[in-house]
């Protein structure tokens, strides 16, 4: 994973992890470049195991751009999935805006065993050029652009509360990912979009996760950390997006009975995408008399391919801050409830010379829901 | 270095200290019919307390904390009871998690409670009866036995004098009789 990063970015990434032992962990899905990410933070109330009989209901929005970083050009292979055709230096990425409402359903079935279901509805944005070589009088390529919303990639997961205490805890998890979202949105030439810029993945993906939290200073300072690995399986285009690892480690502080502060590191990195497709390149005015021109072929075969430019690592710090409105104000409304806010704010990034994702921004409330009395 | 690797490591760094520290690894709910489990923890005054001190007669552990507002809530039930069965064999034991002397303190002064509050600093006894959240109250007989195990919700009179009542194999009484 550090081998395609400079040296300097190996050193803070090494002294990072090094130090953190137990970083945090991600509910959010992300996708690949042409590309669209979401922001990955760890919430706890998404992330615990409630008791028996409990619903917590986490209500989420989250804005998340993605542009272009300083020395990159943002040219990117094109993939084709009705063709099977991998060409590359055929797009030149320009900006992706992702926002996402998420509903995240967590239950207690017993005092151990939790279930959780998580249902994004997504409003995604993109511009790139498209036909680099290609489309234009002298092969510039076309703008495009992209807008589609609806229901991402639903995921279903069962948690288990493997060492509960007053003071701490650790939870496992095992969710997969359901292929409930968008797969064949067109851009505005009519034409199908790639499978990074859909809406879902288009097929299963699998995703064990563990949580772990301690109280440092008994309801006054807590530490938490989560891991989490996506495996997502090819779909019936040909294309699987690359395995995702994502670590989170942070701190709570509650200064104030129902204000608490909190702050945490998240790393993301995330395995180049394949797909199964012939490989081809973009014209270029070497190909003359044949510039502008259709792409050129370089390998017909049906083989799986890594997605060069696809794959990336982040590093992230995000504050935020959640406040208790139980502990404000005293009705029914606002019994079990809390809002919070945090901001993902990038330290280190390495995208590949596409996309990468820029300062986002989460806000969410919170609330429980003692359905059953089963103690 | 692999990734596979690296996520070894990390996995076994979190749950490497929690494992095998003995800091945190809660217990499991002792059953009902079992004999309790006996502790020994220092009450707000400074003295040695254990369960065992307690046999013979009927004990109303209760594991609470400042900060838990069911737990304080359901504390002047508690004490009301303690006032008219102490003298029929029942005690109350409180035994708070995780807070400091003086906090408590405060709280028992401001409120009057007069039952034995014992200090659980290190959340050993609340790991030793499988606590991980508040309040929970286990009602153990003269034989030291666990007889109730109830997590959460708000203990009342009517429900200590019947749990009690079962256990002494008494007529229930109620609270409106005692008035």
């Amino acid at each position: 994973m550090l081998r395609r990063m400079n040296e300097w970015k190996k050193s803070i990434v090494t002294t990072i992890l090094g130090c953190s032992v137990s970083v945090m962990c991600v509910s959010s899905q992300a996708l690949a470049s042409c590309g669209a990410v979401s922001c990955f933070i760890t919430i706890g109330s998404q992330q615990q195991v409630p008791m028996a009989g409990l619903l917590t209901v986490n209500g989420i929005y989250s804005y998340t751009p993605m542009r272009l970083l300083p020395g990159t050009n943002g040219v990117i292979p094109g993939i084709d999935t009705p063709q099977r055709q991998l060409i590359l230096d055929h797009h030149q990425e320009a900006r992706t805006i992702t926002q996402m409402a998420t509903l995240d359903l967590n239950y207690g079935i017993t005092e151990r065993w939790g279930l959780q279901i998580t249902i994004p509805y997504m409003w995604r944005t993109h511009h790139h050029i498209d036909g680099l070589g290609e489309d234009g009088p002298n092969g510039e390529g076309q703008s495009t652009t992209f807008s589609s919303d609806g229901l991402g990639d639903m995921r279903v997961g069962l948690k288990y509360n493997l060492l509960p205490s007053l003071r701490s805890m650790v939870v496992l998890g095992f969710g997969v990912y359901l292929p409930t979202g968008v797969t064949n949105a067109n851009d505005s030439t009519g034409t199908l979009m790639e499978p990074t810029t859909q809406l879902g993945r288009g097929q299963v993906g699998l995703n064990p996760t563990i949580y772990q939290t301690y109280e440092l200073i008994p309801h006054r300072l807590n530490q938490f950390a989560f891991a989490s690995y996506r495996h997502t399986f090819r779909n019936n285009v040909g294309y699987q997006f690359g395995d995702q690892w994502d670590f989170n480690g942070g701190f709570n502080l509650v200064t104030v009975p129902w204000f608490v502060l909190t702050a945490q590191v998240n790393y993301r990195y995330m395995v180049h995408d394949n797909f199964s497709s012939s490989l081809l390149r973009s014209a270029t005015p070497a190909d003359a008399p044949d510039f502008p021109g259709e792409p050129v072929v370089i390998d017909p075969n049906i083989e799986n391919r890594a997605v060069p430019t696809t794959g990336s690592t982040f590093l992230a710090f995000t504050p935020g801050f959640q406040i208790s409105l139980d502990g404000m104000i005293n009705s029914a409304w606002t019994k079990m409830t809390s809002a919070y806010f945090y901001s993902q704010i990038p330290v280190v990034r390495d995208s590949n010379n596409s996309l990468a994702q820029g300062t986002s921004f989460i806000f969410g409330v919170t609330r429980s829901f003692q359905l059953l009395n089963l103690s | 270095m692999k990734v596979s690797v690296v996520i070894a490591i990390l996995i076994a760094g979190l749950l490497g200290p929690w494992t095998f520290s003995g800091w945190s690894m809660g217990s499991r709910v002792p059953v009902v019919g079992t004999l309790a489990e006996d502790f020994h923890l220092v009450d707000l005054n400074g003295k040695p307390q254990s369960l065992g001190e307690y046999k013979g007669q009927i004990v109303l552990l209760n594991f609470w904390a400042t900060w838990c507002k069911p737990c304080t809530t359901e504390m002047p039930a508690m004490q009301r009871t303690y006032d008219r069965l102490r003298e029929k064999g029942f005690v109350v034991l409180a035994v708070n998690e995780l807070e400091d002397d003086a906090k408590v303190r405060e709280h028992i002064k401001q409120y009057g409670h007069t039952f034995p509050v014992l200090m659980d600093r290190d959340n050993t006894v609340a790991n030793q009866f499988g606590v991980y959240g508040l309040p929970v109250s286990v009602f153990i007989d003269e034989q030291g036995v666990v007889q109730e195990y109830i997590k959460g919700g708000l203990l009342t009179e009517q429900k200590i004098y019947d749990v009690v009542g079962r256990i002494q194999k008494l007529e229930p009484a109620t609270a409106a009789s005692l008035n």
